[in-house]
């Protein structure tokens, strides 16, 4: 799996000379399959730009499909919906999977993105690909482009947010955006699904001290990140979801501080990434 | 008075060393008149650095009070209200005024933050946030200031807002198509018409009302800020977004007889250099005439002083 990143900020996107290293952009990943096979993970801000790559392939000419796994449908990680080119062409086929009671949800709340007062889409049914919904029930297991999907349920302030496990040929990636874990940290369910993970994409919103004065937000610190990694034995972490505040010089502090939280708790041996947009990494 | 730009993209909000010097950031103006409370006009990302600096001021201790004119509520220009800080501290007022369509202001801005979109519902915003619902064309007054709105041609209409206060005025048309080719109501439009298809006799009438009652609005306005979203090439593929090019800005400007134009809501993928192109041609293109031009960019800053104070 080729893993690319396309926004890695939370809340809002944050633009201005202060995040040109890191991104302004909100959380958009996308991963690519050994057949390659596009799997989107949540499309903030930073979907725009994935879509307009993507048009120059066969998503360009109607001969596409692309999998989409939303966490959860706060504005960060669906925003850039309505903006990714790929929608309005008749014949891409876009399979959304996503955190709902029931398909028919999932669809209800991308078609409240697009009510006529907010946007002048007006309605699903003015894009032009043919779009299938499928709500995520945890612990079940999901074919989704050829990968094998599962997912597990994070708390995040008054809601939750599905964390995924993307596995192709033995090698599994998981992302964990928007986590607020309970002071005990993450469930014995999701730290299953963690498990092993060659690659950890995890919320690392916060500094511990910022994390403290905002707990009802329901977003990690890097030390939650790094703590999750540890328990899960995943072998490569990657911070995500920064504070749409944070200058691309306070995420550099976030690095360094997480490099020492894992040597600390035992995590030597686990490599350590900071997200950026453009980054590409392998699986 | 006072203008001060804090957002003037248009569509989407875009981070990236390409919009650095314009800014990526969604439409947000404030008008400051002295000793007046602010008026902020659009609530698009932009919003969220006005509000960290008005939480420095009387907002951070719950003694501020704003007022929030919105042209239309497409999510370009209501995204960042979520994120005004001030709207987080018990005692601020927000007074929002914008154009009612179908369902009262109140409920149309509850589910831009209800769940599962936001975490805070609006009912749980410490500040006292009033709506104050607007016709098509309407006077009214914020302090000592006099607002007039005017309707505009896009999608689901949008309002423009004249402000003036002490012999000086801006007016704000964001967002809107010319006034030539379609006649937006509340109906999705979703191919552009046939090249040199004829316009519906009465829709043409309907836009002529339109255009001369907009350019009734800016007469004399000392500043004009104008959406100039497309070039000619992108308006004649996309007619049917609802958004002008700089020519249609300029003619409305000349007619009025303004005195400067702000080119506004510039498109996401614009970047700087293609910015300041897009402006070195306007500004050719007025040479010899009275208007001033501006490319608005995040932090341009337009005094207009007062006609008293001079």
């Amino acid at each position: 799996m080729k893993i690319r990143f396309w926004g890695v900020r939370g809340a809002i996107p944050a633009p201005g000379p202060e995040t040109n290293r890191y991104g302004g952009n909100t959380s958009c990943v996308s991963v690519t399959g050994g057949r390659d096979q596009l799997v989107i993970l949540d499309m903030g801000t930073g979907a725009m730009r994935l879509g307009a790559e993507l048009m120059t392939g066969p998503l360009g000419r109607g001969q596409g499909s692309a999998a989409v796994l939303l966490s959860h449908a706060h504005w960060d990680h669906i925003q850039g919906f309505p903006f990714f080119p790929p929608v309005f062409v008749p014949g891409n086929q876009l399979a959304i999977h996503g955190n709902a009671h029931s398909s028919d949800m999932l669809e209800g709340i991308l078609e409240g993105q697009m009510n006529p007062h907010f946007s002048p889409i007006c309605t699903l049914k003015n894009l032009g690909a043919a779009i299938g919904f499928t709500a995520v029930v945890a612990g079940e297991e999901y074919d989704v482009a050829g990968l094998r999907v599962t997912a597990q349920p994070n708390p995040h302030g008054h809601t939750s947010a599905l964390a995924y496990r993307l596995e192709e040929d033995g090698r599994a990636l998981v992302y964990a955006s928007d986590a607020g874990y309970p002071p005990a940290g993450p469930s014995r369910e999701v730290l299953e699904l963690y498990r092993g993970a060659d690659l950890l994409i995890h919320d690392a919103t916060y500094t511990p001290a910022d994390r403290a004065t905002r707990l009802e937000r329901g977003n990690s610190s890097y030390a939650c990140a790094a703590s999750a990694a540890v328990a899960a034995g995943a072998r490569h972490l990657v911070l995500f979801h920064y504070d749409q505040d944070y200058a691309d010089d306070a995420v550099d502090d976030l690095v360094g501080a997480c490099r020492a939280e894992l040597d600390r708790l035992g995590g030597r041996d686990i490599r350590l990434t900071a997200a950026a947009e453009g980054l590409e990494l392998e699986v | 008075m006072r203008a001060r730009f804090w957002g003037v993209r248009g569509s989407i909000a875009v981070p990236g060393p390409t919009t650095n010097r314009y800014g990526g950031n969604t439409s947000c103006v404030e008008i400051d008149v002295e000793g007046m409370d602010p008026i902020i006009i659009d609530a698009g990302t932009g919003i969220r650095r006005l509000g960290k600096e008005l939480a420095g001021g009387p907002f951070g201790s719950g003694n501020g009070t704003a007022h929030l004119l919105i042209s239309h509520t497409h999510w370009d220009h209501i995204q960042g209200l979520p994120f005004f800080a001030p709207l987080y501290t018990r005692g601020n007022r927000l007074h929002v005024y914008a154009r009612r369509r179908d369902t009262h202001l109140r409920a149309v801005f509850a589910s831009q933050t209800e769940s599962p979109y936001f975490p805070v519902p609006l009912d749980e915003l410490r500040a006292d946030v009033t709506f104050h619902e607007l016709g098509d064309s309407q006077s009214f007054a914020i302090g000592p200031a006099q607002v007039r709105c005017t309707r505009l041609n896009h999608p689901w209409i949008a309002l423009a807002f004249r402000i003036e206060h002490g012999g000086r005025s801006i007016v704000y048309a964001s967002d809107t198509a010319p006034f030539r080719d379609i006649l937006f109501e509340h109906e999705f439009i979703g191919q552009p018409p046939a090249p040199g298809a004829p316009l519906d006799p009465a829709e043409a009438a309907a836009l002529s009302v339109m255009r001369q009652a907009l350019v009734d609005l800016c007469r004399g306005a000392d500043l004009l800020i104008y959406d100039t979203q497309f070039t000619p090439a992108e308006y004649r593929q996309k007619p049917h977004w609802g958004h002008s090019t700089p020519d249609d800005a300029i003619a409305i400007a000349r007619e009025a007889e303004v005195g400067t134009l702000a080119l506004y809501h510039h498109a996401p993928q614009r970047t700087d250099d293609e910015q300041d192109a897009i402006l070195a041609a306007c500004r050719a293109a007025v040479v010899g005439t009275r208007l001033r031009l501006v490319a608005a960019y995040e932090g341009l800053e337009v005094d207009l002083g007062s006609e008293v104070g001079r």
